[in-house]
């Protein structure tokens, strides 16, 4: 997996991550505590993505000539 | 004879050789604010917000309601058609409305309006409950938004009338 790809990839969990916590605060506002979870469960694989990437990257980014 | 047009060695933007070295000010700043700690601040900003929905779940599985009492909310002849009274349900902190609407049914809900926690109220004239805070409309006899921001329904009280007098007995969230 190339540096541009772990770039895309970790932008697109913050966007997955900001839509879901407002989401997540809609269904806890409105007692949709089945869905909540739904939503916390992506929040949280979008958050381990996000951190396999940047592992991933720095593999990459650090590594010697 | 030395150039007129050429700088003093440590005058600003001079060529001399040497000088330069020094114009790098912001070096501390280059060390902090790179491409790489951007990328890591990015990853750590997604963490954060994955995590930021736990406690939400946690909060939601702690707090299952726990069986309503049987509240006394006010006497039916106090409590003309087209008039409304304000009462706490299921607890201090819950505002809640009671309406005798002007059909003659009584309807009851939480009063804090779903968008942004505003008290609504009855208007008698167009038979709705209003939030003047962004001119949010809900309908009297469902408690869904009918027009404005909110989204959601108020919470519905469940109410009884007995011997004359309206007591509210539980709630429902989602309704209707």
């Amino acid at each position: 997996m190339g540096k541009k790809t772990c770039w895309a990839i970790i932008i697109a969990t913050i966007v997955i991550n900001v839509v879901m916590l407002q989401w997540t605060v809609e269904a806890f506002l409105g007692r949709d505590y089945e869905i909540l979870l739904t939503y916390n469960v992506i929040s949280l694989v979008s958050a381990g993505i996000a951190l396999f990437a940047y592992l991933q990257w720095r593999k990459v980014e650090y590594k010697k000539q | 004879m030395t150039c007129k047009k050429k700088l003093g060695r440590n005058q600003k933007d001079t060529n001399a050789d040497m000088i330069n070295l020094v114009d790098n000010v912001n070096r501390d700043d280059d060390l902090k604010y790179n491409r790489r700690a951007f990328l890591k601040t990015a990853v750590g900003t997604s963490v954060a917000l994955g995590v930021a929905t736990i406690p939400f779940s946690v909060k939601a599985m702690l707090g299952v309601e726990k069986d309503y009492e049987r509240v006394e909310i006010a006497k039916l002849t106090d409590l003309p058609e087209g008039d409304s009274v304000v009462f706490n349900y299921p607890t201090e902190k819950d505002p809640a409305i009671l309406v005798h609407t002007v059909n003659g049914d009584l309807k009851a809900y939480n009063s804090a309006c779903t968008h942004l926690m505003c008290p609504v109220f009855y208007e008698k004239e167009q038979d709705v409950l209003l939030c003047p805070c962004h001119a949010g409309y809900f309908d009297v006899n469902s408690g869904h938004p009918t027009a404005g921001p909110p989204q959601r329904e108020l919470p519905l009280i469940e109410i009884e009338v007995d011997n004359g007098i309206v007591y509210a007995v539980g709630r429902q969230y989602r309704h209707g």
